[in-house]
């Protein structure tokens, strides 16, 4: 049974090798990739033997502790493709138990586990000083392998099970993103941290706690060992051992469960009401701008954005703080960024709708009020962001001579840069993550494309504000007039804008709408 | 357009048994379970110098890559009737239908709604067809009364008419219960309802179908084609498409056979059925059946 598995993982492997070139090329870009960090990892561990033991402990536990926890977290928030689903096997009649070793046994087989085991083996190189500490260190390697795997094997079944349904994965993409977003204070803590001075006294008492938790037990036993300390190197031991036997149990009842269980169900809501379709006008401008509304609400595609919004400028300006940039003059920046997300966020619109689109189509909606429709959501958060943000960004700054500026770049980045998303996401639509995927789930296809795409639609959108911003620097080395001018002139660009690009991208729908419905069909 | 033009195009010269010059029915159907009186039969009947072709289909071709999905397809679909299009799979009933309602771009031909050509003329075409595409999504983060008002005022429909009218459709369609839930967490065949609901919203003339049936239970099903026998008695046209024979035969006036993008028959049903079944003969024109042999194993059981 187990020589069955293995085979049918290897032939899964293999397979993989028969996709296009260009999945190929990343298959093989990702072996690589592994490759050179573990033997990264493996020179540093080599090295760590010839350093002192509290530095090699340092280190050792520290980074082990990180990558453990990297196998328990990352098939969690990315949602790893899982072949060998223990469901799959349902129908065949396996016993649990068996069934429950052999995919187990699989997990062993694979680029993660090639990559641990590498640099588990690596870590003996650097615990064999005492006789036992080299022991110990042999038994932390394969602790740190098995504990590794199974984390990993769980932690997907997890993922692809009790997060299965659609609420529960939008929920936890969203859950990870808050978690990363609130993490940049964390690394720029990090960041300021002068490594060279106190870097080792740092990793030291990370060490000294994770050397107590299950995530760093085995990778602390043969450096307690190495120090002399016998008895704290066996508890260590102990916790280790406990927790992968922990891991096997959770595993066994997991498949049980899954074997058992065909799918989970969500609870589901009721709405009474039109909700925002009761508030907007009865015509397809109107119609169109309550669902793009109701989508911004409900939609976890959007919330990545509106949570995006306001975490970009508060990642820029931690970082150009901490390059010593002036705060006060930092003042100026979170407005025009988050104006500029939040037009940006809305280039590829119609590959979100996905095949739903047809709608449009079929009751030949005009472009106008497809494209105008579509904005409306932006508008509404932006129009109150400039209104409220200006004056407060102002008073940060200290000066109300800069508002009519902060005023006229922002509105000139909203408006115009809506225009512009408004004819690219006609013109020039990517594939998009699919309605109730998670929003982390990239499509396949993606690839360079996309990645031009959201490029050029960045650069445009500042390339149409250079004016304005030009006029605002002015005002800020002449006075308050060039700020009215630089208030105007982004006014008057942002409008233009908005205006032009709806009339031009509806005129691309209406020749184009049933391309575009073809383009959502391949995706 | 004169009564000859509802005699299908056939290609290929086979066999589509029409030489009859209206579509009455001559016999009773048989083998009919829930015997309905025929519908377009008065209809027909009283009609008889021209009756008006509501959807003209001429030489229409697709082709994807290699493939000609779509190879001359020729139908006429003249009003108050219900046309059915069968045919094995991949025989581009789909891609067919969705020519028809404006949603994929044909390579050649051109197709006629009420008059009014779907492709130079799509706002007047267009209004007067309702789509029920097979496959593709809803816009299903609505609620199901949101989508159906989003459906009605995308037709141009205002506030008003929208809510009485998704009330109707709620009630016959049996959804009263599920509008103010998600549309993503309603079953297939709910989905499929709602969709259907949707496609009426506007009351157009022709209703285009693509698999409406499928995943439906028996007693909507029964629904579903009350409400459209109904429409049709009032002068309406559905064209729909199905993998389900029977139903074809109990509810189509028409029925054109489609296989591997041409008509291979059309007419009204009983020419095309002739003696049999609808399904002898479609299984007869798609290429027959293949015996299964050499499969004895199978009924020799294992423990």
């Amino acid at each position: 049974m187990v020589a069955q598995f293995l085979r049918l993982k290897l032939r899964l492997l293999a397979n993989t090798f028969r996709r296009s070139p260009l999945q190929v090329f990343g298959m093989v870009l990702a072996l690589a990739y592994g490759l050179a960090a573990a033997f990264v990892a493996v020179l540093a561990l080599v090295a760590l033997r010839f350093a002192t033991v509290e530095v090699a402990t340092s280190v050792a536990v520290s980074a082990g502790a990180l990558i453990v926890l990297c196998f328990i977290l990352v098939p969690l928030a990315f949602g790893v493709d899982d072949t060998l689903d223990p469901r799959a096997f349902s129908l065949y009649g396996i016993p649990t138990g068996r069934l429950a070793t052999g995919l187990a046994i699989t997990a062993f087989i694979g680029v993660p586990a090639l990559v641990i085991g590498i640099i588990s083996i690596a870590q003996v190189v650097t615990w064999s000083r005492t006789p036992l500490s080299a022991i110990l260190a042999v038994v932390g390697a394969v602790l740190i392998i098995v504990t590794c795997t199974l984390a990993a094997r769980v932690s997907t079944s997890i993922a692809s099970f009790l997060l299965a349904t659609r609420r529960a994965r939008e929920i936890s993409a969203l859950v990870a993103l808050l978690v990363i977003v609130s993490l940049s204070p964390l690394v720029a803590l990090l960041v300021s941290i002068d490594w060279a001075k106190n870097g080792l006294a740092v990793l030291g008492s990370i060490a000294r706690v994770a050397a107590w938790t299950p995530l760093g037990a085995a990778w602390a036993a043969p450096a307690a060992a190495a120090s002399g300390h016998v008895g704290e190197a066996l508890l260590e031991l102990l916790i280790a051992v406990v927790f992968a036997a922990l891991l096997a149990v959770a595993w066994r009842a997991l498949v049980a469960t899954m074997l058992v269980t065909p799918q989970r169900l969500s609870r589901e809501r009721s709405y009474s009401g039109l909700g925002w379709f009761e508030r907007l006008p009865d015509n397809p401008t109107g119609a169109i701008a309550a669902r793009s509304i109701t989508y911004w609400i409900r939609d976890a595609r959007y919330h990545t954005a509106m949570v995006a919004i306001p975490a970009a400028p508060i990642i820029f300006v931690i970082v150009l703080a901490v390059a010593g940039v002036p705060l006060h003059a930092l003042a100026l920046l979170p407005l025009p960024v988050m104006c500029l997300f939040l037009s940006w966020s809305s280039h590829n619109d119609i590959a979100y709708d996905n095949t739903a689109i047809w709608l449009h189509v079929a009751s030949n909606t005009t472009g106008r009020a497809d494209r105008f429709g579509r904005l409306v959501p932006s508008l509404m958060l932006g129009v109150p962001l400039i209104l409220i943000g200006a004056p407060l960004c102002a008073a940060w700054y200290g000066s109300v001579d800069v508002l009519p500026s902060l005023i006229g770049v922002s509105a000139c980045i909203l408006l115009a840069g809506l225009g512009l998303s408004s004819v690219i996401s006609a013109r020039f639509p990517y594939p998009a993550v699919r309605p109730g995927d998670s929003p982390f789930a990239q499509p396949q296809a993606s690839g360079s494309a996309a990645g031009l795409i959201q490029s050029l639609a960045f650069f445009f959108a500042l390339l149409i504000a250079l004016p304005p911003v030009a006029l605002a620097g002015l005002g800020l080395a002449f006075g308050i007039w060039w700020a009215w001018g630089a208030l105007l002139l982004g006014l008057v660009l942002g409008l233009g804008g908005l205006f032009l690009g709806v009339k031009w991208g509806g005129r691309i729908f209406d020749a184009r709408a049933p391309e575009l419905l073809a383009f959502t069909l391949r995706n | 357009m004169d009564a000859d033009s509802e005699e299908e195009t056939v290609s290929e010269g086979t066999t589509a048994a029409v030489k009859s010059t209206s579509p009455v029915r001559t016999t009773p159907k048989p083998r009919t379970p829930r015997a309905r009186a025929p519908r377009a039969k008065a209809k027909a009947e009283s009609a008889k110098p021209p009756v008006e072709i509501v959807l003209q289909v001429s030489d229409l071709t697709k082709q994807f890559g290699e493939t000609h999905a779509v190879d001359h397809i020729s139908l006429s679909v003249p009003a108050g009737s219900i046309f059915g299009i069968v045919g094995p799979n991949g025989a581009g009933k789909t891609t067919t239908l969705s020519m028809v309602t404006g949603l994929l771009r044909p390579d050649s031909g051109t197709i006629t709604v009420h008059g009014a050509d779907v492709w130079s003329d799509p706002v007047k075409a267009k209004r007067n067809m309702g789509v029920l595409p097979d496959r593709l999504r809803l816009f299903d983060r609505l609620t199901g009364s949101q989508l159906l008002y989003y459906a009605g005022t995308l037709r141009g429909l205002d506030a008003a008419t929208v809510r009485s009218r998704s009330a109707d459709l709620a009630a016959a369609f049996g959804l009263e219960d599920s509008l103010s839930r998600l549309v993503t967490d309603y079953s297939a065949g709910m989905t499929k309802k709602i969709a259907l609901a949707s496609a009426m919203i506007h009351s157009p003339r022709l209703l285009v179908l693509d698999e409406p049936f499928e995943s439906v239970d028996p007693v909507s099903a029964a629904n579903v084609t009350e409400i459209l026998q109904n429409y049709v008695k009032a002068g309406g046209t559905v064209v729909l498409s199905s993998h389900s024979m029977d139903l074809i035969q109990r509810i189509c006036d028409y029925v054109a056979i489609v296989v591997a993008g041409q008509v291979l028959a059309a007419g009204t049903t009983d020419q095309v059925r002739g003696e049999g079944s609808l399904e002898d003969r479609f299984v007869e024109l798609a290429g027959g059946r293949k015996t299964a042999e050499g499969m004895e194993w199978l009924h020799s059981f294992s423990d």
